[in-house]
């Protein structure tokens, strides 16, 4: 059983690519980065007191699951999602969906995924993948970081739907119940806009948003002295890990919401839009940048110039760069 | 320094990624073209691929912004090599 006319396409990021994946498949063709936008989905938070592999957890993006819930909300759609005590009844429910030709999205930990190169293989539990059929004891994943849908064992992957760890996937699973004739884009737009901008601007949370960003550079600064290095290696490693993903998007999200401000500039008619998603192309250069520096550090190959205070001062330039970014962006909506 | 305008340019990225990622256990020589970058052998990780991708963005003035493009490119030497001459026309 497959749904055979499901579009597996390519994206930078799980849960943007399969939420624009899905849409796509019910007649709203989104791209990635505009799934991405209307989803709300840039963020910066560094939580230390949340900790992934005993490491703090910094991230670039909004709250699992959030991209995904405010794109199809805010197009009008209905997704409905199911939670999973028992793996055998989540594959079971998951066999039920793809019997009626429904493509069925589901959160797994992508260190349990076999297809993933064991190179690029770490404890992520928030990956996201549409199952888009089975075959025998196989289903057919449409995984949108790989670049064609791929085969997994049905024990790999109740495996990896009920991987262990911080922020488990307790056999998560999604699909779209409803969408309607016609969508606002254009209202879409506009809302995520302003979500991104009031929660990177106006946070009260110290460890978020703009304040955030600031926090981490302060505390970053200081970690050789406060951890020893052998622990500051480590957790500027998982900063990088984190920022990177697998490594070769740079500061993805920054570039991926610039591709979104430079869609939504014709649809909205707000030519300034282009320039502001020039400016937020040259801050994803600098957080690059960071992660550059970083992975000197981590792996000895740092010069003089590769240092922590280095790596502050990234983070607050970008964190000035951005706060500038969204102030212009609120005035202009 | 490397002097990408006379080496190939396959013979540039493996100097180069050797080089710079300090890599002594394997010479240019001993790299294959189409050998993973990612492996074992080699002992990279992630964490280099983000150094790898601003070395080629440095040296040959190709940017990879984009992880749909940059994961296939980042596979080889081959994959690598195909990626830059692409951007370059």
């Amino acid at each position: 059983m497959s749904v055979t006319d499901f579009q597996h396409r390519q994206s930078s990021h799980c849960e943007s690519g399969v939420s624009a994946n899905l849409l796509s498949h019910y007649g709203i063709h989104i791209t990635e980065a505009m799934a991405f936008g209307i989803g709300a989905g840039l963020f910066f938070a560094y939580m230390p007191f949340i900790k992934v592999n005993k490491l703090p957890l910094t991230t670039y993006r909004c709250e699992v699951g959030g991209i995904l819930k405010r794109v199809t909300q805010t197009l009008g759609c209905r997704l409905h999602r199911q939670e999973f005590k028992d793996p055998l009844k989540a594959m079971t429910a998951l066999d039920a969906l793809l019997g009626q030709k429904i493509p069925v999205g589901c959160r797994t930990g992508a260190f349990w995924l076999p297809y993933f190169p064991p190179a690029f293989r770490f404890h992520f539990n928030m990956h996201n993948l549409v199952v888009c059929g089975k075959e025998g004891d196989e289903y057919l994943i449409s995984d949108p970081v790989f670049p064609n849908v791929v085969r997994c064992s049905a024990e790999a992957l109740m495996k990896s739907r009920f991987a262990q760890g911080p922020l488990a996937p307790n056999g998560v699973m999604y699909h779209i119940t409803y969408v309607p004739a016609e969508v606002d884009l254009e209202a879409g737009i506009k809302k995520g806009l302003k979500t991104v901008c009031r929660r990177m601007l106006n946070t009260p949370l110290p460890f978020a948003g703009i304040r955030g960003i600031g926090f981490l550079a302060n505390r970053l600064e200081k970690w050789p002295t406060r951890l020893g290095n052998p622990t500051a290696i480590l957790h500027v490693g998982q900063l990088i890990r984190m920022q990177e993903e697998i490594g070769t998007g740079g500061a993805g999200f920054r570039f991926m919401f610039a591709a979104f401000l430079q869609e939504a500039a014709p649809l909205l008619g707000a030519p300034d839009l282009l320039e502001l998603s020039r400016q937020m192309t040259e801050t994803g250069d600098l957080w690059r940048k960071l992660a550059v520096v970083g992975a000197r550090i981590c792996k000895g190959r740092a010069s003089e110039a590769d240092t922590y205070a280095t790596m502050a001062g990234l983070l607050r330039e970008c964190a000035r760069r951005e706060a500038l970014i969204y102030r212009k962006l609120m005035e202009s909506l | 320094m490397f002097d990408c305008i006379t080496l190939s340019l396959k013979e540039s990225l493996k100097k180069l990624i050797l080089q710079e990622l300090r890599i002594t256990h394997v010479t240019p020589e001993e790299l294959s073209d189409d050998e993973l970058l990612f492996s074992d052998r080699l002992g990279l990780d992630s964490i280099d691929a983000v150094e790898v991708v601003y070395l080629v963005e440095k040296h040959f003035g190709i940017s990879i912004k984009d992880m749909q493009e940059g994961r296939p490119a980042l596979q080889s030497i081959n994959t690598l090599a195909a990626f830059i001459e692409a951007r370059s026309l």
